[in-house]
This record gives structure tokens, sequence and C-alpha cells, in this order.
């Protein structure tokens, strides 16, 4: 199950860096950056895994999984939504200011 | 958990993210990429971390979906309400 | 599409392809011995009785890497200034339109429950799965729900920007206060139980030392943040087709 986890894992982050250089709308640039951010996480907590473990809450019934990725989760989860809701609010400034969400018409406007 | 279940989980997975990634409509990328929240959150339950699956679910159905179609409906879209005559 | 556009496409999907191979090549040389070793076994074995929760990833967020938490909270107070700063207020317009009466209604019904159910992970968060950033979470996607239910001129009346801003230096206040304590006491910036917090007997709700202190500060902060980037984002679109 480890080898699985850490596959998609891959194959997500690949797919979000697909997204990010070959899209031309903007907000699919967001996407895509969130796609790699989840990727990350999987196999940051897939490296904690234990077969045959039990959560890490005491009292244990069995061997405890690693608590301490999962301490590191939380934090990226809630610092990557805070970061994706700013890159949108630059968006929507862009887009106020050049009628357009697409990058190289943007790029094409300025000068 | 038998292993049928979590190989069609990560496949889903997966091909959820394809679909955020292909799909040409802003607004089904949006939904594709809330179900692949949902669809993280229950790999976060298989991986015995029921703190990070609940982060993962609340977070990602509540704020980044909201945020994302808040942003989505303040931007003109091409080709939806053209110029309109002033009289 | 023309051909550069799918030469360009093509080239990337080459490039993202053999970056995933060396990635997986990487991925696959971690050594996977299925132990748990070093500061995490230390955690698993002495949380309980050092810091008196029962939740060891609670007890890592905020008694062993307290410090770490409060600059995630730092980081989400940057990002809201950031937003706020990116759109006036003045310019927002306040519409009183929400669903319909049945809807209204049922979420009226709802709505305590919701709250209870922020409250309770909250508060039990260092028993069992939950905390401050889940409970804080929930309360920001409540206010978002009584946007949509009740018109964006709900909030403007009952819950105004000045009060979310309050609510949110409160709860930074309270993070930097309980961390301060220890500091005066003489143990160390961020201690737990030996800055004098009452430990408790291990799984009751009064337990935990600062704990439960640290998860109301961080939900306070995390559900007023989340909550102010909501409502600076929308912005009422008229029905330019006539409604």
């Amino acid at each position: 199950m480890l080898m699985l986890g850490y596959s998609s894992a891959v194959v997500i982050f690949c797919t979000g860096l697909y997204t990010i250089m070959a899209r031309r709308n903007l907000f699919k640039t967001v996407i895509g950056l969130s796609l790699m951010e989840a990727s990350v996480l999987l196999v940051i907590v897939t490296s904690g895994f234990i077969p045959g473990g039990v959560p890490p809450i005491a009292p244990f019934r069995g061997v405890a999984v690693n608590p301490l990725p999962h301490a590191f989760t939380l934090t990226a989860i809630v610092i990557g939504a805070s970061d994706i809701a700013l890159a949108l609010a630059f968006i929507v400034k862009l887009n106020k200011h050049y009628g357009t969400a697409d990058i190289d018409k943007i790029r094409g406007l300025r000068g | 958990m038998s292993m049928y279940f979590v190989v069609f989980l990560y496949v889903f997975l997966v091909g959820a993210s394809l679909a955020a990634s292909l799909i040409n409509d802003i607004l089904s990328s949006v939904i594709a990429l809330s179900i692949f929240g949902v669809l993280l959150s229950t790999a976060f339950a298989i991986m015995q971390a029921p703190d990070v699956a609940l982060t993962q679910a609340v977070i990602n159905s509540g704020i980044i979906t909201a945020v994302f179609l808040a942003a989505y409906s303040q931007t003109e879209k091409p080709g939806c309400y053209g110029e309109e005559p002033d009289e | 599409m023309n051909i550069r556009l799918a030469l360009s496409r093509l080239a990337s999907m080459i490039l993202c392809l053999s970056f995933g191979m060396l990635l997986f090549q990487g991925i696959a040389a971690l050594d996977m011995d299925n132990r748990v070793t070093g500061a995490a076994a230390h955690y698993l074995s002495n949380a309980p009785a050092e810091t008196g929760a029962n939740n060891i990833v609670s007890a890592i967020l905020f008694d062993y890497r307290a410090f770490d938490t409060l600059g995630e909270s730092t980081v989400i107070f940057t990002a809201v200034c950031g937003i706020a700063m990116l759109f006036p207020r003045k310019q927002i317009l306040h519409s009183a339109r929400g669903l319909s009466f049945i809807t209204r209604r049922g979420i009226g019904f709802v709505a305590p429950f919701i709250l209870m159910y922020a409250a309770a992970i909250i508060l039990t968060g260092h028993l069992s799965p939950g905390g401050g950033f889940q409970g804080g979470t929930v309360l920001a996607t409540f206010t978002v729900l009584m946007c949509v239910v009740y018109g964006s001129g709900f909030e403007s009346t009952h819950l105004p920007p000045w009060k979310k801003d309050l609510l949110e230096s409160a709860g930074a206040l309270l993070f930097a206060g309980v961390g301060l304590f220890g500091l005066i006491v003489g143990t160390g910036f961020l201690s737990n139980l030996s800055a004098g917090f009452p430990s408790g007997a291990p799984g009751t709700l009064f337990s935990a030392g600062s704990i439960p202190f640290l998860n109301i500060a961080v939900a306070l902060k995390v559900g007023a943040g989340l909550s102010t980037i909501f409502y600076c984002m929308i912005n009422i679109v008229e029905d330019r087709r006539g409604s």
C-alpha cells in the first residue's frame, strides 16, 4: 500500500506541474498549484504509515503510526489554503485591470 | 480494509486530478478539485490519520471551493454578455 | 489548435514525465523499515504523562512544537492582511436576497447544532481527533453558509468586519499571553505543565494544562481570518439581463 500511495502522489504532482506549464487560464494555474501541494501532503502522510497500525490517540490498541508527519501536514494544509486564497485575490484584481484571465493576452497587453 | 477498495480509491484519486487538469471549463475543474479533496481526505483516513482527514475535508470543501467560486464569479467571462448598448 | 501549441504542450508533457520518473526513483530509495524511531517514539510513549493530553498530534502541535503553531498563525494573519488590502470595503454592496423561505427556516433550526459541533471539536481537541484548526474552519464555513442562505446583508449587521478583527486579535493575544505567562513564571516561552498550568486527570475535559486555551486561541484566529477572506472577495454581481 505504501508503493501505491507514493506512485499516485508522483502522478498527481506531474499532473499539477503540467497544468501550470501548459494552460493559459490563470485559474488553471491555481488548480495546478493546489494539486502539487496535495501530492506532497500525501507523500508526507504515507511516509509515516505502519501497516497494521492504529491512530495516534492514547491509549493505543496496537502499534501507533508516526504522529510527527500528521503535525506537519495539519500546518501545511491550512497554509496551503491561505496562499491559494491570496493567489485568487490577485487573479480577481488582474481581471479587473486587464479584462481577461488569459496569461498570454495579459503579457501581450502590457507595455 | 480490502485491497480492491484501496486500489480503486487511488485510481479514482488520480482520475479526479486528471479531470481537474484537462477539462477546459473552469467550473467543472473546480468541482473536480472538490471531489479530489474529499477522496484525499478518505485516503488520509485509511492511512490512520484522523486529524489530518478532518482538516482536509473541512478546508477543501468549505473554504477552498467557496473562495474559488467567489473569485470565479467576479471575472468577466468571454462571450457572455458582450457589449451592451446604452439605450 | 495550431501546431505550435500542440508542440509546446507535447514538450511540457515529456518534461513532466521525465521529472516524474526522477521523483519516483528518489521516493523509492526511502527506507521503509516500519518502525517509529527518534523523537516520534519519545512523543508516543511520554506525551500523556508529560503533557496530560491523550491526542498525541495535539500534544505535538501545542506543547512540543507550539512555536511552529505560532508561526503558522502569523502566516494566516499575513494572508488575511494581504487580501484585505486588495479589496476596499467601501465598494462592496450588501444584498439581503438569500434563498427561499423554507431554506431560511430550515437553516435557522440547524444552525445551533452546527455551532455546537464546532465547539465540541475545539474543546475536546486534546482527547480525540480535532482541535483549534478544524473547529475554527467549521466556524468560518458556518459564516459562508449564512451568507449563502441569508444574503451578505446578514453579515454586515450581525458580524461586521470590526468585530471579526477584534476576534482575530483576541486569539493572537491569547496565544501570546499564554506563552508570556510561561516566560514570566520562569520556565520558558510557551511551556505547559512546568509553568504551573493545572494538569488534571488524563482523559477528562479539564486537563492537559494550557492546550485547551491554545486550542481556543487558534480557533478564533483561524475562524475569523478565513471568514474575513471570504467576505472580502464576494461582490454582488448585478444581474444585467434583469431579474
